[in-house]
């Protein structure tokens, strides 16, 4: 069999038969997304101005190099020890706001307010940290204490962050969608001003909070030691994937939040308190962004400063690539961790803004939206009828 | 009716008691907000600052009336905005005919690109059967990410470069004369009349027009509208492409409008003014007078924590008074009790055929 028409057989596959597709179609989804960024970028590079163009026609100068972009995009996040380290310091803290979104849309609500969750973790984490670590004793013993305290404010702080739009959505059936969004502006409204006001660090000319002292924050321990990755975070990751797919998959109450996401109807005459299922599940995938936000101030941080980068947003992505499947989570996590490490190189080695990132993030999810029009594309593809099980049908003569 | 009277009655009367606890807690604040309140320059700022949620607002309610919840206006205002900059910025700013200033041709240029844009959303939900919330998350993401990347790559950074200057003010002969009332609505930004006249069209649109039926009716009960001849899905991609013009001109109304500028950092200049409109036209319950209402004191809370920053006197952090709209939004929904959502919104129309 040629490769063409292996690839074509892998297409129409993804077009019939169905359950195990959805990898198929996140696969076809990201190499759309890719490419279709990829071209925004070459066509763009047009716009730009430079020396030395990597492709001239006539008067047509395109500056920036597809291939090049994708290298440092894709390769170089894993080609040293302190660029992996970086990509997996992302990773760890997107497999939290990937989860935390997946908890949510799993149970059919879009909690998109995991930033404003993660903020208010991460505050609350960092300060707290701050006021209890004085007393606390020093060395292995005082970590040991104080990162449960830090993961346990921060997933306190942001599942009541994320209990707001769940109530309003359980009582008054309000869109959390708009709600989590507008919450999102508040947080960061909000906390930029509690530091301001009360939690300045006085020794710092710019807005942050005093550094959290080594016992209250994560270190890295294998891997690149000025990175800031720390693997006892992702291994806590990794545990917090386990114990979600667990939850959804043997406790009863995952059981009502996956029901209530596929038919929320058929959910209540099956005698699912519909009320609850909203509020738990949006008060855990707060608090999954707020155990994300803790991770990320003890970690990435040591301390809360203004400015975090948009996780939330990426856990959006994170969780559709996914399928809302907490163990796709992973390697979804995985794939934007690279991606934001990625747009580090990008950044630093060419001219290319690392906004393409963003818009790659954008382009995933609508490609994963669309499973239609893969089908589609499949059907095309087999336009002649040549991948059918069963034997093509007799072609109309009339037809041309 | 009366329900809204009693409603908006309710509003006023919260405010009223609001303001007589602050005149007892804190007398110079009341002050402060008296003060805020008297100045006709409040009125105006949230006028404009209104504008841009009234055209998402109309946009996404004809959107959402045929049936397609389009929840990446955000999206369309980012492109709206950055577009017209950036035409600006490759056109000029040269008068055409000595009197037009080229700025309109920008408007149009970011009108017609952001109701492509839209289109992308219909295609998605019509012809592949997208999930309409996540392909309108797609549409505000893509535009976070696209506009301030063609501003990095054109301007060097995710804010536009100098200054373009805005499309004025336009002044109503005589009637700009009128005590108070003059000041603010009748020298006013351009965008400030279409806002109005598209209030207008939108409602001639939906209620005294046969198209308006269809989209209704698209909405209500597609089938029932097929089976009368009428094709749903072209009614929908009518729908996208307005709601796609309305927003085009709401972003540009930002940018081009107001500002003269385009800005691209954190959440752009838009900052979540397509969720705000999305807002407005739940709380102004489906139509297209309520959507304007809403929008007012939506872009009247802007206004008022617009001129509470600019008091020197008031040292409360900028970013607590900043989130007085958002947190409104908020609060407000909770009172919008039965909305009228259309019956079969959200669900992607099938066809036969395929």
């Amino acid at each position: 069999m040629k490769v063409s028409d292996r690839v074509q057989r892998i297409f129409w596959q993804l077009a019939t038969t169905s359950g195990d597709t959805t990898i198929i179609i996140t696969g076809g989804a990201l190499i759309f997304s890719v490419i279709i960024t990829m071209l925004i970028v070459t066509a763009s590079g047009l716009l730009a101005s430079c020396q030395d163009a990597w492709l001239s026609w006539g008067q047509l100068y395109f500056c920036y190099d597809p291939v090049q972009t994708a290298r440092l995009l894709f390769i170089s996040p894993l080609e040293n020890k302190n660029n992996l380290a970086y990509t997996l310091r992302e990773t760890t803290i997107l497999v939290f706001t990937g989860l935390a979104v997946a908890i949510s849309f799993r149970s059919g609500l879009f909690n998109i307010g995991v930033q404003g969750q993660m903020i208010f973790g991460s505050i609350a984490a960092a300060v707290g940290l701050l006021l209890v670590a004085p007393l606390a004793p020093t060395g292995l013993i005082g970590t040991m204490l104080l990162l449960p305290i830090g993961i346990l404010i921060g997933a306190v702080v942001g599942g009541v962050w994320g209990l707001i739009p769940g109530v309003m959505k359980a009582y008054w059936n309000v869109n959390e969608v708009i709600t989590t969004i507008m919450l999102n502006f508040v947080a960061a409204n909000f906390a930029f001003a509690l530091v301001v006001l009360y939690y300045q660090n006085p020794t710092s000319d710019i807005v942050e909070t005093a550094p959290l002292p080594p016992t209250a924050s994560l270190d890295p321990l294998f891997l690149a030691p000025r990175s800031n990755f720390s693997t006892i975070a992702l291994l806590a990751a990794v545990g917090c994937v386990i114990v979600v797919y667990m939850f959804q998959k043997y406790s009863i109450l995952g059981y009502s939040f996956r029901i209530s996401g596929l038919q929320s109807k058929a959910a209540e005459y099956s005698g699912i308190d519909g009320k609850r299922t909203v509020i738990y599940s949006m008060g855990l995938s707060g608090a999954m962004g707020g155990v994300g936000g803790a991770i990320w101030a003890m970690m990435s941080v040591a301390g809360w400063a203004p400015g975090m980068p948009p996780y939330g947003f990426d856990g959006i992505t994170v969780s559709i690539l996914a399928g809302n499947n907490p163990i796709g989570v992973l390697p979804a996590a995985l794939l934007f961790g690279i991606l934001q490490s990625g747009s580090v190189s990008v950044d630093f080695a060419s001219s290319v803004p690392k906004q393409l990132v963003d818009i790659l993030r954008g382009m995933i999810v609508l490609f994963v939206a669309m499973p239609g029009f893969f089908k589609m594309l499949g059907r095309y593809i087999n336009r002649e009828g040549r991948y059918n099980r069963n034997p093509p049908q007799q072609r109309n003569p009339n037809e041309k | 009716m009366r329900s809204k009277i009693a409603r908006l009655g309710l509003i006023l009367l919260a405010a009223a008691v609001g303001y007589g606890i602050l005149t007892q807690v804190s007398p110079a604040t009341a002050t402060v907000v008296r003060d805020i309140l008297t100045q006709p320059n409040t009125y105006s700022t949230g006028l404009r600052l209104a504008v841009p949620i009234v055209l998402a607002g109309l946009g996404g309610l004809l959107s959402e009336k045929s049936g397609l919840i389009n929840i990446g206006l955000e999206g369309l205002l980012i492109m709206g905005a950055f577009t017209g900059i950036f035409a600006v910025s490759l056109i000029g700013t040269e008068m055409l005919f000595a009197v037009v200033p080229v700025k309109w041709a920008a408007v149009l240029i970011a009108v017609l690109i952001t109701s492509l844009f839209s289109l992308l959303f219909g295609v998605v939900c019509i012809k592949y059967d997208a999930d309409q919330i996540i392909a309108g998350l797609a549409l505000w993401l893509i535009g976070l990410g696209l506009a301030p990347f063609i501003a990095v790559v054109y301007y060097g950074g995710p804010n536009s470069g100098g200054n373009v200057g805005t499309l004025g003010t336009w002044a109503v002969p005589l009637l700009s004369q009128l005590p108070f009332v003059g000041p603010i609505l009748f020298v006013a930004s351009p965008f400030v009349y279409i806002m109005f006249a598209m209030v207008l069209l939108v409602w001639i649109l939906l209620y005294k027009t046969k198209y308006g039926r269809w989209i209704r009716a698209s909405g209500e009960n597609p089938d029932a509208l097929e089976t009368a001849g009428i094709s749903v899905n072209r009614v929908r991609y009518g729908t996208t492409l307005l709601c796609g013009i309305l927003s085009g001109l709401g972003g540009v109304s930002l940018s081009l409008g107001q500002v003269g500028l385009f800005i691209g950092s954190g959440e752009t200049m838009v900052n979540g003014r397509g969720f705000i409109a999305i807002a407005a036209y739940l709380f102004g319950n489906y139509t297209p007078t309520g959507t304007l209402g809403a929008a007012l004191f939506f872009g009247g809370l802007d206004g008022i924590q617009t001129q509470l920053q600019s008091l020197p006197a008031y040292d409360v952090p900028d970013q607590l008074v900043r989130s007085i709209p958002y947190i409104a939004v908020v609060l407000i929904l909770i009172f919008v009790k039965k909305t009228r959502i259309p019956a079969s919104a959200g669900e992607n129309f099938r066809t036969d055929e395929e």
